[in-house]
């Protein structure tokens, strides 16, 4: 008897957990994909340096959108901010100018998004998505729509150079980030509060919570996030590509959701967006490796994003209830016949 | 009836004003949002004739034509999915691809009937998919249809090995192409009959209304005992037939396909619903606002590239007027409340 209780006790607390956290099935997708590669590509493994980069270059982004995802919003427009700020960077002779040139473009086109967002009152999807195409087309014209050799070669050569062991300045960066990202959202009160604001605005803005000075921020973050992934990107490759930036956005939105991160807001942890960085990382290594070409890559990551985007426990309660009300009103419809 | 579930899924939407109710400066603001685009693209069309060199010829406005005419039927398509409040659909560049590589390709070694059938399946399917998991499952449309397009233009450049397939120089692709009414080609024509067909599905019948409806209230509409889901997947199932029929009339174009011929379609046709007037927070705009906007975009991309303009500055004039339509829209509709 007390041992039962004590084993219900522990149940519930279980379920507790689980209903509390949201990174269910990122863990499933995780182990999932760790298993079928150690079984069919291990050398997705063995080749971890490789895996590390692909983790940090989708997972940068992603942490970025985790942010502003949180508060109910979402940024379409990171793959062209990714793009642009390469190019920025690119074209300006000097190497320090130019990433912090760049860098201050991704928190200006931050700047750009919230305004939108909140003082002319567009919903973030389209004001993101104009912003996707505007910069998309930013980044052909200061390119001259072709790819802008780095004047400075040896600086990307030895940005790309591993520290120590397989740890290149991508993936320091990338844990820099996180850390810093997850202490934010975490402890300090500014982030905690990002939570509050994507839960109910109504409610947070009672609460004397700066609800729009929060949105800015959440903006400025992913916007700055993804010109740092930019200024990597170009750094890596010593070239800025004004076409870059397209799978990664898809890549970087499925580690996200797969990651628990719910797209209304309010719930989701950047652990999450880790561990479905962390799968999608790996999962895109082992195709390479094994030779499968990038479009039936694209078709995996796609129907990842599309699974991960209906089996959110409120989309499947949604299709349950949908389902239900179906039945229910083909019953009522035979009761008087 | 509906329990509390049901009613928890789905955030109830603040009813939209009419906004005729806004006075003094701002109604500049709502007369723009209503009836801007009528002024806009008459001016432009008058721009163009008289400053614009070499747009005022017999060539050039054919061409305007034949480039208009498969964005403005993926356009009139995809004003259902606008006016029913989810966004926009994004995988319609895959689904114009993959129509015409279909219709190309498959009709090379099967024939016309079976590529027109495959066409169709695919183009139900994904109005289906994209239907299902907006309408059933709540989940978010720009997220899905993102989705689709890569899974769709996957399995598309996987199969087609991304190679460019070439219509017979005498079959009925090229002939379909090529024939002309005066100076208006075939292809406008279709446009014009789907135009039709699309005002009177969404004005004249009891669909039409339901997604007006839903557009404008979702939950008012489900506690009205609407199907919505069903409503959903017809928005999209619409916009899917209508991308297919671009898909055909684009490939007819140039009696070629390839994977990539309809990049940035989505961009195009989202501007011009926007541009028309079709507000993005739904429940509000036309088929014939939309094919006004159609011809804007047009005339602009036609005056843009006659003065030499490069495509870079073309997407940010186009992405800049889109979020300047939809800013008037959502400060006129603020307005309206107050």
């Amino acid at each position: 008897m007390k041992l039962g209780t004590e084993q219900s006790g522990l149940l519930g607390r279980v379920r507790n957990l689980a209903a509390r956290r949201t990174e269910g099935r990122g863990l499933i997708l995780l182990a999932l994909v760790i298993i079928v590669v150690a079984i069919l590509e291990p050398t997705a493994f063995t080749a971890y340096s490789v895996t590390l980069g692909r983790v940090a270059l989708i997972g940068l982004v992603a942490l970025g959108l985790t942010a502003v995802i949180l508060m109910g919003e979402l940024d379409l427009s990171v793959a062209s901010t990714l793009a642009v700020s390469g190019v920025i960077m690119a074209s300006i002779p000097d190497l320090g100018l130019g990433i912090v040139v760049a860098l201050a473009a991704g928190i200006l086109i931050g700047i750009v998004n919230a305004v939108f967002v909140v003082y002319v009152g567009i919903n973030s999807f389209i004001a993101t998505l104009g912003m996707l195409f505007a910069l998309r087309g930013l980044a052909f014209v200061i390119s001259d729509e072709k790819p802008v050799r780095l004047s400075n070669i040896d600086a990307g050569i030895a940005f790309g150079a591993p520290l120590i062991g397989p740890v290149t300045p991508r993936v320091l960066i990338f844990i820099v980030a996180f850390i810093a990202l997850q202490v934010f959202l975490t402890r300090v009160r500014a982030g905690r509060e990002f939570y509050a604001v994507g839960g109910n605005r109504q409610a947070a803005f009672d609460a004397g919570i700066p609800v729009r000075r929060r949105i800015f921020t959440g903006f400025m973050i992913s916007g700055f996030v993804a010109a740092l992934a930019g200024v990597i990107n170009t750094l890596e490759r010593t070239a800025a590509d004004p076409t870059a930036g397209s799978s990664v956005l898809l890549a970087s939105f499925a580690a996200a959701i797969i990651g628990g991160v719910v797209l209304t807001g309010g719930r989701g942890s950047v652990v999450g967006t880790l561990i479905g960085a962390l799968s999608l990382g790996i999962l895109q290594v082992a195709l390479t490796l094994s030779g499968v070409q990038t479009d039936i890559q694209d078709i995996f990551i796609g129907s990842i994003l599309l699974i991960a985007v209906i089996t959110d426990p409120t989309q499947l309660r949604a299709a349950a209830a949908s389902v239900r009300s179906f039945f229910q009103r083909r019953e009522k419809a035979q009761i008087p016949t | 009836m509906a329990d509390q579930t049901t009613t928890a899924a789905v955030p109830p939407r603040a009813a939209s004003d009419e906004p005729g109710l806004a006075k003094g400066r701002f109604s500049l603001l709502v007369w723009m949002s209503e009836r801007g685009v009528f002024l806009f693209t008459a001016l432009l069309v008058v721009v163009a004739v008289v400053f614009v060199n070499g747009f005022a010829s017999l060539a050039n406005i054919t061409d305007v034509f034949y480039r208009a005419a498969p964005i403005g039927i993926v356009a009139v398509g995809m004003t259902f999915v606008v006016i029913s409040a989810n966004y926009l659909d994004l995988s319609v560049v895959a689904q114009v691809a993959t129509a015409s590589v279909i219709l190309v390709g498959v009709s090379n070694t099967a024939g016309f009937p079976a590529a027109i059938g495959l066409a169709l399946v695919v183009a139900l399917l994904y109005g289906v998919v994209n239907g299902l998991a907006v309408g059933v499952f709540k989940a978010n449309a720009v997220i899905v249809t993102l989705s689709t397009t890569f899974i769709g233009l996957g399995i598309l450049r996987w199969l087609s090995g991304g190679s460019i397939f070439f219509g017979p120089e005498d079959g009925p692709i090229r002939a379909f192409g090529q024939a002309k009414l005066g100076p208006i080609p075939l292809s406008a024509l279709v446009l014009l009959v789907i135009t039709a067909v699309l005002w009177f599905v969404l004005t004249r019948t009891n669909f039409g209304f339901l997604i007006r409806s839903f557009g404008s209230n979702k939950a008012a509409t489900r506690l009205a005992g609407v199907n919505t889901a069903l409503v959903v997947v017809g928005a999209f199932v619409i916009t899917s037939l209508a991308a297919m029929l671009a898909g055909f009339v684009l490939a007819a174009f140039s009696n070629t396909a390839v994977s990539t011929m309809s990049d940035g379609y989505d961009f195009s046709a989202l501007a011009a619903i926007i541009i028309g007037g079709t507000s993005v927070f739904g429940g509000k705009g036309s088929v014939l606002r939309t094919l006004l906007g159609v011809i804007f975009v047009s005339v602009l991309t036609n005056i843009l590239v006659l003065l030499g303009i490069g495509f870079g500055l073309q997407q940010v004039a186009i992405g800049a007027l889109i979020v300047l339509a939809v800013s008037v829209d959502a400060l006129a509709r603020r307005v309206g409340k107050k």
